[in-house]
């Protein structure tokens, strides 16, 4: 039972498909929808005339073009080369419709021309000089055109003489000239309008002729333009080539000027460096006689300086004998003598001369601790002369005769612990 | 026996004519289908949707003929061609495709058979997608118009749509689908019987079969909001988008005969009303929403749909 029904089923559907060809004329010839990859992406009204579709996908080139009229029936389709191109011409109901597919990388598109049957004279004239995408066999069937239109020719001047032919002798040997008269008259008006007729259906086919050779000649024009269009583009890849050429030896050439330039640089640098080097190293060497030179000028400034220090020492003891000789005088003469300011310049002598007394004061670092305080009074040997006021201690020494008290001043004012120094001409720090 | 390895041989050898392929074709039709229909039910075994009954030998055939039927149009074409091996290169692209065919098995049942039928034909016929507004939700021809809002040269372009829809196109695609008699019938009787339940059963098919046969409608018809949907019929374009886009979308639908309901002159809001038979000539049909659902079992709102009175 199933098999029975499974087999039925199947030769409806072989029914169907065996009716296929005659399906394709059914139906209305006005709307084909047209399918690109099993999508709808338009309709096309065909009963308007010649009209044109065109469809681009950017993401997916272009697999099957199906054109369906409305009642879903497959009437035309193609399959799509993977890339490049492809014309077909799919004949439709009282029509054409060329289809050319473009496959791309990037996508693909499809453009469409409907084109409805024009009348007979209109066929004969384009099935004998117009086939679409021929190319070049186009220039092949163009001599077609002229031998139909001269077989025509032909053909009518010789149903002429065989009109002719066939009346004049009745013409000539008829003895009811009247009767004979009256058919021949129509005879000749029928021949007349047959002439007519023929004359009008040779127009025809001459302006047919004339407009399938303006189309061949377009089409010639377009593929002289093609093959411009070629040469232009082989000679572009010529030159691309050329200068692809040209380009890599350019590149070769510059990366080896690059190279030697690269390497004088380093050659150059290497050089100056070295130069360089050397002056260093002289100037070195220079500097380190120039060092020598100086360490023993500062020898025998040492040297001068210690004669002068020991000189400095001897005047020192001469000037104390002077002065204590003349001291004697001094005082005999300083009641009699009114000259007080020499007196008291030779008092004050005499106290700087004095070893015995030098008193100043002394401040410490925050911090500093007595034992340091009293070492380093030991070390100047010097006395603590009273309490410290706002961290001041008056301190005496007894400086030796050939000892400025700054120099020693300074001595002290070197050790760490002490902040600040201050003797007793300048001012008694915060009394 | 011998006739039939001389046939298999010129299958196999190259065809250099487009006359010489019609003709081979012609003679060698049951070779084709049983070669597509072999390589059909292959392709279910290796996807493991095949069972051995009659429904998956009946949709393997199917398969099969709409395959055979692209061959026939498309390989004219190709010549020079070796027949077998571009039918097999056609089978070989369509099913290297994403989910090149419409299986589930819930559309095994006859009223998924039967609504799968007419969606895959909805797909490529401008027919059946008009018929589909009635087959589904019981809008005549008049109600479609408005429902579409379309204007009086579209709207003639409607009822020829559901006229050869009705002469032709119903029965075609019953015979193509592999609806026979017995399943019609069957059908009738449970829309007489549980038309509510028959009702739920195709609200629930209609999500299953409108996601696979919406890849078919162009990219650019997404959904729309109802504003969108108002401002689309407002200015009064998009044709095309209305009737692929509400006939495959249930939402969209729905959005649109709410917004629309004033044009359609109907108190009730549409819902899912299977018809199984075409709407005939000059018939009262039942408007949508009716209580039982089905074109013989409207209640007291009906509608002539003859071309002389919408």
């Amino acid at each position: 039972m199933e098999q029975q029904e499974l087999n039925d089923y199947r030769d409806q559907l072989l029914s169907s498909l065996e009716e296929h060809p005659s399906r394709t004329e059914e139906g209305r010839q006005g709307s084909l929808q047209i399918f690109v990859n099993h999508e709808c992406v338009g309709s096309v009204d065909c009963v308007k005339g010649d009209s044109n579709y065109s469809f681009a996908s950017r993401d997916r080139s272009v697999h099957t073009v199906e054109l369906r009229n409305e009642a879903g029936v497959l009437v035309g389709g193609l399959c799509a080369p993977e890339a490049g191109l492809k014309n077909i011409r799919v004949p439709i109901k009282r029509g054409w419709v060329d289809i050319h597919i473009h496959n791309r990388i990037d996508g693909g598109s499809v453009r469409m021309h409907f084109e409805n049957n024009p009348p007979w004279w209109s066929r004969l004239g384009a099935r004998a000089a117009w086939s679409p995408f021929a190319g070049p066999h186009l220039l092949d069937r163009q001599p077609l055109v002229w031998r139909n239109f001269a077989c025509a020719q032909i053909v009518l001047a010789l149903g002429v003489v065989a009109l002719l032919v066939d009346r004049v002798p009745d013409w000539l040997g008829s003895e009811s000239r009247s009767s004979v008269l009256e058919q021949q008259l129509a005879a000749q008006e029928a021949t007349h309008n047959q002439v007519e007729r023929l004359q009008q259906q040779v127009a025809q086919l001459s302006e047919v002729q004339q407009t399938a050779l303006k189309e061949t000649q377009a089409e010639q024009q377009q593929l002289a333009h093609l093959s411009h269009l070629f040469d232009n583009v082989s000679q572009a890849q010529s030159k691309m080539a050329a200068q692809v050429v040209t380009t890599q030896e350019d590149l070769r050439s510059v990366k080896d000027s690059v190279v030697q330039e690269v390497e004088n640089d380093v050659r150059v640098a290497l050089t100056k460096e070295e130069e360089n080097r050397v002056q260093v190293k002289q100037e070195l060497l220079s500097v380190k006689s120039v060092n020598e030179t100086l360490i023993k000028q500062v020898a025998l400034l040492e040297s001068k300086n210690r004669e002068l220090h020991a000189r400095l020492a001897s005047t020192a003891v001469e000037v104390a004998k002077v002065a204590s000789q003349q001291k004697s005088i001094a005082v005999a003469r300083t009641e009699s003598s009114k000259d007080a300011p020499s007196q008291m310049q030779v008092a004050e002598a005499l106290r700087e001369a004095d070893p015995q007394a030098f008193l100043f004061w002394v401040s410490f670092q925050d911090g500093t601790s007595e034992k340091s305080i009293e070492d380093l009074f030991h070390e100047i040997k010097g006395t603590k002369k009273g309490p410290s006021n706002s961290g001041w201690y008056p301190v005496e020494v007894k400086l030796p005769k050939p000892e400025p008290p700054d120099r020693f001043l300074e001595s002290v004012k070197r050790a760490t612990i002490v902040k600040a120094v201050a003797t007793s001409k300048i001012m008694p720090p915060a009394q | 026996m011998r006739d039939h390895h001389t046939l298999s041989v010129k299958l196999n050898s190259v065809v250099t004519s487009e006359n010489e392929f019609d003709e081979l074709v012609l003679r060698s039709l049951p070779e084709f289908l049983d070669r597509a229909t072999a390589q059909t039910k292959r392709f279910l075994r290796d996807t493991a949707q095949w069972t051995d009954d009659i429904t998956h030998e009946k949709l393997a055939l199917r398969w099969g003929y709409e395959l055979v039927e692209r061959f026939l149009i498309c390989g004219r074409t190709e010549v020079p061609c070796r027949p077998f091996f571009l039918l097999d290169s056609l089978i070989a692209k369509s099913f290297s495709q994403p989910d090149p065919l419409c299986y589930h098995k819930e559309l095994l049942t006859p009223v998924g058979r039967f609504l799968d039928g007419l969606a895959s034909r909805a797909v490529v016929s401008r027919d059946a997608l008009m018929a589909l507004f009635y087959h589904i939700y019981g809008l005549g021809q008049a109600n479609v118009v408005r429902l579409l809002g379309f204007g009086q040269a579209e709207s003639q372009r409607v009822y020829k749509n559901f006229e050869r829809w009705r002469q032709s196109g119903w029965q075609r695609t019953m015979l193509e689908t592999g609806i026979s008699e017995h399943d019609l019938k069957d059908l009738e009787e449970q829309q007489r019987e549980q038309p509510e339940r028959l009702n739920v059963e195709v609200d629930r098919l209609l999500r299953l079969l409108q996601t696979h046969y919406r890849k078919s409608e162009p990219e650019h018809y997404p959904c729309l909001t109802g504003q969108k949907w108002g401002q689309l019929f407002s200015d009064d374009y998009g044709y095309d988008y209305r009737v692929w886009h509400l006939a495959f979308c249930h939402t969209c639908f729905l959005e649109v005969a709410d917004r629309r309901q004033d044009e359609l002159n109907n108190a009730e809001k549409p819902r899912v009303n299977l018809h199984i038979q075409p709407l005939k000539k000059g018939g009262v049909m039942a408007l949508f929403g009716s209580e039982r659902g089905g074109r013989t079992h409207g209640t007291a709102r009906t509608q002539r749909l003859s071309r002389s009175t919408s």
